[in-house]
């Protein structure tokens, strides 16, 4: 039975790779390999390759300082937070969310035998995260302190032991969060909160990881004594990377015992919360009257409900509200001093801090893709929208809207927060507001456009369009290439033509790409919509 | 009130409807039977203006689907056999957002949600999100958001599944009231006595095609429909 459910799990996981979501059609063997060959380079390259030089940056200096343990203890801390962040609200969704719980649960089927097949999904997603950090770690140790049959034996266990630690960690902190889904009332935004809560602290450590790594490195001897001292099990457990057997078996078994335990504790629970509708408190009905809307007014507002329902939606397609407002507010304080760093590192050029704040600006405002998953979250509803008297142009320029609105405010914030900071001329700082806002309707209108032409129409829970469907990716990454097409030319260029008319012959191009896009957008776009 | 000529929708190679026409006159409630997979749905979606269709024309009112699909969804409202609703609102909310698409002034829209929220007990529950209804609380709303907007044509595809006996009868005498007062009902239903027993005329699909077709006296004779349809199926 087990092996059903995991099988079902797996295709659900792999799904997208094997078939295209729009059509629900199986992919060509060549676009297989194309999608698994991307992934492969984001995880193994990008991810994979970032940590391998943040392996070998503390792994000489431990090392050498005989403090072997201290590296894997350091390293299994970042995989261990790395994993659990990526993958909570996952294990929330993956665990009490899916379409067909009620389904599962109705079969004759053991409640553990559905947890555990959807703990493989969270596992798998777990050991992902938590792999790209542990997997560059053993190599680099491997390498620089020598490979033993005892150490390699040792350091595998490492890495099944901390995936099984993230996943009893993302199991817990899932919990957490399906409790809050059930007891609050206002609760998307209580998980956002907590959530942004969460991504400050994780910031605060990364930004501050660099110099508490050099110093845990330079005092590698000190600290290594203290530790041991007053955590011996963080020292014993650092051990088991150095290939020690006592302490590989002490762990593995009381991890074991942990995950069994957690099984255990979710298993009793779970048939509750799965099946509990959340608390919704006693609205109760007052007749009034409400203001009439347009058909496109009603829209927004809808886009807005949706968007404002989901903790999901708002944390991956609108973090770049709160950051552009951040990013204000920091340029208001600190501004000014750090233009001039950055300025003083161009050797003096204030147009590069200009270039550089006007790239930021346009990257953040990328982190609001709350468009392109739109369409694919109309799913089952879809109908609705179809069988009314507006046409799907109006549809569509409703979806639009939400990212423009819900970005080009924070975007003027910040935008005009930039020009005060910056040291330069009027047409440049009123060119430094103008580019960026004009990206943002670039990037809004491209990203509908990708949203309506690649959308996720079959999905059983709301993760897959928000996180993991195609018109997500290439409206991230394509933003990202679209500022980087912008930006990286200047150095090379910029200074024959100088900021100022650079920056107002992008601002023209995107102007131009925009309403490019928008026409296809209402034409075709639309066309499609009404196909789907 | 609904005119289909020739309706000809493909899957591939598959055929779901085959050249089927059907007249709907003002004042009619319509009866649409056949077996699963017949073509069923996929005629009241294409009516509803969901689906594109290959072939043929569909007319409301008049008014050419095809070339004015606006105008011709402004007269009709559609329930689909699933009632999958905007979960993430609540009922009322629901209920504005469709009056607001369709029009509907502040005044009407309150007198008709008090009027039908009443008639299927649904009152109480507005101010809750879809998320919390049952199947059954779904479909009231489904079936008062139809209404809201008083649509000249309503088309409905199994609309007695999930209701109560209480909600299935008020929903026949709503059928009723609106055909009465000049409008047109185009539905499906397995339920064959309810057909019967509420349906001015009766249309038989079978693969896609249109096998028979009239007033329930012309289809059922001297036999009751379920007989009817169970010897049409073994032919």
């Amino acid at each position: 039975m087990l092996k059903v459910l995991l099988k079902k799990q797996l295709t659900e996981v792999f799904r997208g790779y094997f078939y295209n979501r729009k059509t629900n059609k199986a992919r060509s063997k060549a676009n297989q390999i194309i999608l698994f060959i991307l992934f492969a380079f984001l995880m193994i390259v990008v991810l994979g390759g970032t940590f391998t030089s943040v392996s070998l940056g503390v792994c000489f200096g431990l090392t050498a300082a005989g403090a072997g343990w201290l590296y894997f203890a350091l390293m299994s801390g970042i995989a261990v937070v790395l994993g659990a962040f990526g993958s909570v609200f996952n294990t929330f969704s993956g665990l009490y969310l899916p379409k067909d719980n009620d389904l599962l649960l109705s079969m004759p089927i053991p409640v553990k035998t559905i947890i555990i097949s959807r703990l493989l999904n969270v596992y798998l997603l777990g050991a992902m995260y938590s792999g790209v950090v542990m997997l560059p770690a053993m190599f680099v140790y491997w390498a620089v302190a020598g490979a033993t049959v005892q150490n390699v034996i040792c350091g595998l266990f490492l890495f099944l032991i901390v995936t099984a630690f993230v996943l009893i960690l993302s199991c817990l902190l899932g919990w957490v969060v399906a409790k809050i889904s059930l007891k609050l009332k206002r609760k998307s935004f209580i998980v956002v909160l907590l959530a942004l809560a969460g991504i400050g602290l994780y910031y605060f450590i990364y930004f501050k990881a660099q110099d508490w790594i050099k110093d845990l490195i330079a005092n590698a001897v000190i600290y290594g004594d203290s530790i041991k001292g007053k955590a011996y099990v963080l020292y014993l457990f650092g051990r088991i990377g150095e290939g020690d057997f006592i302490a590989t078996a002490l762990f593995a078994a009381a991890t074991a015992l942990l995950l069994a335990l957690t099984i255990f504790v979710l298993s009793r629970g779970f048939l509750k919360l799965a099946t509990s509708a959340a608390s919704f408190g006693k609205a109760k009905y007052r007749e009034k009257k409400v203001k009439e809307k347009s058909a496109f007014g009603a829209l927004l507002t809808k886009e807005f409900a949706r968007f404002t329902s989901s903790p999901n939606y708002m944390l991956n397609c609108g973090l770049g509200v709160i950051a552009l407002f951040a990013l204000g507010v920091f340029l208001l304080i600190k501004g000014a001093d750090f233009l001039a760093l950055i300025g003083t590192a161009f050797g003096g050029r204030t147009d590069f801090s200009a270039l550089l704040l006007c790239a930021v600006m346009m990257l953040i405002s990328t982190m609001n893709d709350m468009a392109a998953p739109s369409v694919s979250l109309e799913g089952k509803s879809l109908w609705i929208p179809q069988s009314m008297p507006v046409e799907a142009k109006t549809v569509l320029k409703a979806k639009t809207s939400l990212q423009l609105i819900l970005t080009l405010i924070p975007m003027l914030f910040a935008a005009i927060c930039a020009a005060v900071a910056l040291q330069t001329s009027i047409a440049e700082k009123l060119m430094v507001c103008v580019l960026p806002l004009i990206f943002t309707v670039f990037s809004s209108v491209f990203g509908s456009l990708i949203g309506v032409t690649r959308p996720t129409m079959v999905w059983t829970t709301e993760t897959i369009p928000i996180k993991q469907s195609g018109a997500v990716m290439i409206a991230l990454f394509g933003g990202w290439g679209f500022v980087a097409l912008f930006a990286v030319p200047y150095l090379v260029i910029g200074y024959f033509i100088g900021l100022l008319p650079y920056l107002v012959t992008w601002a023209v191009i995107y102007a131009a790409a925009s309403a490019l896009l928008y026409r296809r957008l209402i034409t075709k776009g639309a066309e499609a919509f009404e196909r789907l | 009130m609904l005119r289909i000529e020739g309706l000809t929708k493909t899957y591939g190679e598959k055929k779901a409807v085959d050249e089927l026409s059907l007249h709907i006159r003002p004042g009619e409630i319509y009866g649409f039977i056949g077996h699963n997979g017949a073509g069923k749905t996929t005629t009241l979606k294409s009516v509803a203006g969901i689906l594109s269709f290959d072939k043929g024309e569909i007319f409301i009112n008049g008014s050419s689907l095809k070339k004015s699909p606006v105008e011709c969804k402004r007269q009709i409202a559609y329930i689909p056999d699933n009632p999958d609703l905007y979960d993430f609102m609540s009922g009322i909310k629901y209920l504005n957002f469709v009056a607001d698409i369709f029009g509907v002034s502040s005044e009407e829209r309150q007198k008709r949600i008090r009027e039908y929220a009443d008639a299927f007990e649904l009152t109480k529950d507005l101010a809750q999100p879809i998320s919390a209804y049952s199947h059954g609380m779904k479909q009231k709303l489904a079936v008062i958001s139809a209404w809201i907007h008083s649509p000249k044509l309503i088309i409905m595809d199994e609309p007695f599944v999930g209701l109560d006996p209480k909600a299935a009868f008020t929903l026949k005498e709503m059928m009723r009231a609106l055909c009465d007062n000049g409008g047109a009902i185009f539905f499906s239903t397995h339920v064959l006595e309810v057909a019967e027993k509420l349906c001015d005329k009766v249309a038989i699909i079978k693969q896609g095609t249109l096998i028979k077709s009239g007033t329930m006296e012309q289809v059922r004779g001297d036999e009751s429909l379920e007989e009817v349809f169970l010897e049409l199926e073994a032919e």
